[in-house]
């Protein structure tokens, strides 16, 4: 019984049924954002240490992102947050009356960062609504390319985008304290990186001159090589198709992968151990920074890379194929495991556009899935995207963003929410490399210079900016691993003369067909929802990680993940009059989640007219 | 322009400009042409940002993605270009198509926001994106778009697009000059391979500090250097076409003109180049070409992977043409396989497999062959 709030029951036999006997059984509150900013607005005029504190841009995140905050300086709190996604582009509208052919191609262009997940994601889409399934040799493959494009994100994030924010340039501006302290804290981990002192790591932080900085750089270039042997280029790889791949996979090919994957052997060992010195650090220095960025671990994921021998593309059996992946899929709620299952999850989500700019639709098609399992009218399948431009309002609008609920929760997604579920749940294959222990997720990495050694990501007490970030730097080896047991395949397929990576496909001229893609992102949960109307795109519908994590309010009132992250953040930040403060903490918070806006705003969601019973707090507003 | 600058070069290498700032604004875009230049190598961005390319000024980027500072701090240097104001040279980088903002307006809204202003009630509402590239335009050294959607409009113009989005240049108009003289510059791609970017504004900055000539740029302002050849004339298959042999599904190792590749009437050069660090390449890989750098991209190319009906002549052509060649070239192969030594023994002493001797007939071609190879030269060993 996975949903709370959602009107769907399960019988005995565990089918799921729509509860009987409500009037409007997709009913919701709806809170007036007014009066909390008639509060707001009193506290800023009376108060000369209660600050706006505006950041369009928020920098070192890609794409537009905008955040507003109302802070009190001189309690060190955060009072108030809107997150706004600034960019609107139209690729659901684009998609609409085209082949299906096109939806990876045009769909990859939403992001840049993350172009061949979407592409990815759209290949899933068309084969499930059309029956295709792609060849085993194909899946590894696609498993391979898409476990190197993490090598490529997570280090760029950690070192490029986050990392400065804990470099010695930045945290001597904003708190000098740290400095000496971290010049006389001795880092655990010389062993595997080599730094003496934290101090040296964060001084190798340093935007474009630290070593590490820039060693980060030159390791996204070696893992793009690789995802180019197979990808063609990147961004936007031109390799992914409905079926499998268009590569000419030659011996070649997979040699000159494997000489680029052993790089992240060391790099993996080296990568987690400077973070956990410097993270450590912090949250040793002043136990307040667990608090920075903090919200409950309510998240989702939708899993990612497949098993050749699972893997079928079909919305039938997409609960079995969906746990048999190296990275499990499903719901947390506080850090418990709710679902596994891809067709509760596909099932739970809903968009809201009350603060968006975007106009309700009509029309509730799609009433269940192929199960009888029940589907909202504001699922994905139902929705339509009707972007209307407004003015930017915290009462009102405010973002191009939506707010997706899962169960009619805000949830937050990331690349380490694919760990976190996958430690927990225990339902990934067996793997010469990886083992979840329900507490933690062991990774073997094998030797390279340096000798084979197991690293430990184990789940947090607390879920924070820290935490975020830490994860994620545990995410490289979990990819890295991944990609390594992915080639082995493919080596024996190819021994065993099974060098299809594709299979020919027909659009159909006639029907109605539908699918859902479900693949992970750099940032993790990432679905596209697909309708092909005789052989037309009929309606297309991309849910992206940011879409999740930087939503605005949903109509209720609830937070979305940044807001929230944000609200929890204590100002830790030193400086002597108001004027000097910079935000430090806020952008920390902000920035551990890895927002990547270009594709956030190409969903449109829905309205209300629905019912939620729990109650949120949306504000700190109380104080004063 | 360079000989005046000449006069002012002191040292082995002249530096007229010791920085230059560039400011990079992502409007409809989708960042990744930013990404595309984070993989560059040939020069990379360290390179530029760090100023180690001697003779090319060091490049002061404002770039959202890179940038220490955020919120207004960022934006400051932008009001300052904007205003002609910034009292340093600078460079405007487009990336992503250009938002009609009119039609956004009209219900009080805009489709994509850098920095914002205060309305009439103090509340920050987003300035368009395009607005910058607008209003900086005027004062910049030069304008470049760098991706297809920046150079001609890309995905977000395509047909049933809800923008109206189109591209730079149509922006600023046939008539736009920068101070430098120059009308903008357009790297397409989608995205760019990474070093045409990096390497174009490289070869600018050298000629800002005049020991590069001004580099040349064809009649749609694209580096002409990268952009002349079709992507078919560098790709890695393109014998297979010329013997008439194509790929009939995805994965095989032929030309993939059948199934869908517009290589021979698109001009690219990742094939050629690699698409990093000389790696990869879409055609090399087995990936059809979709024409991600030309103008009519997306619509003129779809749907893709269906066979584009060009083909149907052309490879038809040189189905017919192809398979003379060859054969003709098998044969000759043959005798290239094999050492003097061999031809001598008449035996081929692997152990890998049996070679079979050459046939009288074979013997014959050959024998007429080397006489022609040797005509007017002397044959190896004929003293």
């Amino acid at each position: 019984m996975c949903f709370k709030n959602l009107p769907i029951a399960f019988d005995d036999e565990g089918n799921a049924y729509l509860k009987e006997g409500l009037k409007d059984p997709y009913e919701h509150k709806v809170v007036d954002l007014g009066e909390e900013q008639e509060v707001l607005k009193g506290l800023l005029e009376r108060n000369g240490f209660i600050r706006n504190i505006d950041y369009d841009p928020v920098t070192r995140v890609a794409g537009a992102l905008a955040f507003h905050s109302v802070v009190d300086l001189e309690k060190k709190k955060v009072l108030s947050t809107n997150s706004m996604a600034t960019l609107f582009r139209g690729y659901e509208v684009i998609l609409k009356g085209r082949d299906p052919r096109d939806a990876a191609y045009i769909s990859s262009r939403a992001c840049g960062v993350c172009g061949g997940v979407h592409a990815t994601t759209a290949a899933l889409a068309i084969e499930m609504a059309l029956d295709i399934k792609p060849p085993p040799l194909g899946i590894v493959m696609r498993n391979i390319l898409l476990a190197i494009e993490y090598l490529y994100d997570h280090p760029l994030h950690l070192f490029l985008l986050a990392g400065p924010d804990y470099s010695e340039e930045l945290v001597r501006e904003t708190n000098p304290e740290l400095i000496d302290k971290a010049a006389e804290t001795k880092a655990k981990n010389k062993d595997v990186h080599g730094y003496d002192t934290v101090l040296d790591i964060m001084k190798d932080l340093n935007p474009l001159k630290g070593k590490l900085y820039l060693e980060a750089l030159s390791m996204t270039r070696v893992a793009r090589e690789a995802y180019v042997l197979i990808g063609g280029k990147y961004p936007h790889p031109q390799s992914v198709v409905p079926g499998g791949l268009s590569v000419t996979v030659t011996a070649s090919v997979l040699n000159e992968v494997y000489s680029r994957l052993i790089k992240f052997f060391d790099y993996s060992q080296k990568v987690t151990g400077i973070w956990d010195d410097v993270f450590d650090f912090f949250l040793e220095s002043n136990p307040e920074y667990a608090k920075c960025g903090i919200r409950p671990a309510t998240m989702m994921d939708t899993g990612v890379w497949d098993r050749p021998d699972h893997y079928d593309a079909s919305f039938a059996n997409c609960d079995k194929w969906g746990e048999a992946r190296w990275s499990t899929p499903g719901v947390l709620v506080d850090g418990e495991v709710v679902t596994t299952k891809l067709t509760e999850l596909n099932a739970g989500i809903e968009e809201f556009v009350e603060h968006s700019y975007y106009e309700k639709w009509d029309g509730h098609r799609f009433k269940e899935d192929a199960n009888g399992m029940p589907l909202s009218p504001n699922h994905p399948w139902n929705k339509e995207t009707i972007p209307k431009p407004g003015k930017q309002s915290w009462k009102d609008r405010y973002s191009w963003d939506t707010a997706p609920t899962w169960d009619r929760m805000p949830m937050e997604a990331g690349a380490y929410t694919r760990m976190y579920m996958t430690a927990k749940a225990q339902k990934a294959p067996a793997s010469k490399f990886l083992e979840n222990t329900g507490t933690s997720m062991k990774i073997k990495v094998p030797k390279h210079f340096l000798p084979e050694k197991t690293l430990e990501w184990k789940i947090p007490e607390h879920w924070n900016a820290f935490e975020r970030n830490r994860a994620r730097a545990y995410c490289i080896p979990y990819s890295a691993m991944v990609a390594m047991e992915n080639w082995l395949l493919a080596m024996d397929l190819i021994k065993n003369g099974e060098t299809k990576v594709s299979v020919p496909y027909e659009i159909p001229k006639k029907g109605t067909h539908i699918g859902f893609g479900a693949w992970g992102a750099g940032r993790g949960f990432l679905t596209h929802h697909l309708i092909v109307e005789n052989g037309v795109i009929e309606n297309y519908q991309i849910i992206t990680p940011s879409t999740l994590n930087a939503a605005p309010r949903t109509p209720w009132g609830e937070m979305g993940p940044y807001e929230e992250a944000v609200l929890n953040t204590p100002i830790l930040e030193k400086f002597d009059k108001p004027e000097d403060y910079k935000g430090i903490d806020i952008l920390r918070a902000i920035r551990s989640f890895d927002p990547c806006m270009p594709c956030t705003t190409h969903i449109m969601a829905k309205d209300s007219d629905h019912m939620v019973t729990r109650e949120v707090t949306t504000c700190a507003c109380g104080v004063e | 322009m360079t000989q005046s600058l000449a006069n002012h070069f002191q040292g082995p290498i002249p530096n007229v400009f010791d920085e230059v700032h560039a400011f990079w604004i992502a409007g409809g875009s989708c960042d990744g042409c930013s990404i595309a230049t984070v993989g560059a190598t040939s020069p990379s961005v360290e390179n530029l940002l760090n100023g180690t390319i001697p003779g090319a000024a060091k490049v002061i980027l404002h770039h959202p993605v890179l940038a220490v500072n955020a919120g207004e701090a960022f934006i400051e240097p932008f009001r300052l270009a904007a205003k002609g104001e910034l009292g340093a040279p600078f460079v405007v980088l487009c990336e992503g198509s250009i938002m009609d903002e009119s039609l956004a307006a009209e219900t009080g809204g805009y489709w994509s926001g850098l920095g914002a202003d205060e309305d009439e009630n103090g509340d920050p509402q987003p300035i368009p994106s395009s607005s910058w590239v607008t209003r900086m335009s005027v004062h910049a050294a030069a304008v470049i778009a760098v991706g297809t959607c920046a150079t001609w409009g890309g995905v977000p113009a395509a047909a049933n697009n809800p923008t109206n989005a189109a591209s730079v240049m149509d922006l600023l108009g046939e008539d736009y000059r920068s101070i430098l003289g120059l009308p903008v510059v357009n790297i397409p791609g989608c995205a760019p391979q990474g070093d045409n970017i990096t390497e174009t504004i490289a070869a600018v900055l050298l000629f800002l500090n005049g020991l590069a000539p001004l580099p040349e740029f064809d009649e749609l302002g694209r580096p002409q250097w990268l952009f002349d050849e079709t992507v078919h004339r560098g790709c890695t298959r393109a014998g297979f076409y010329e013997e008439g042999t194509f790929a009939e599904e995805h994965g095989d190792k032929e030309c993939l003109v059948e199934i869908g590749c517009w290589g021979p009437v698109v001009q690219c050069n990742i094939n050629k180049r690699g698409a990093i660090n000389n790696a990869g390449g879409c055609m090399n890989v087995g990936a059809p070409c979709i024409g991600c750098t030309m103008p009519g991209f997306p619509d003129s190319f779809a749907p893709f992977y269906k066979t584009p009906p060009g083909t149907m002549v052309s490879s038809n052509i040189s189905r017919v043409t192809g398979t003379v060649i060859r054969n003709l070239r098998e044969m000759s192969m043959g005798n290239l396989n094999r050492t003097t030594k061999w031809d001598k023994d008449g035996h081929v002493p692997s152990g890998w497999g049996h070679v079979k001797e050459p046939n009288l007939v074979k013997k014959v071609v050959k024998y007429a062959y080397q006489k022609m190879q040797f005509s007017d030269s002397p044959k190896p060993g004929s003293k």
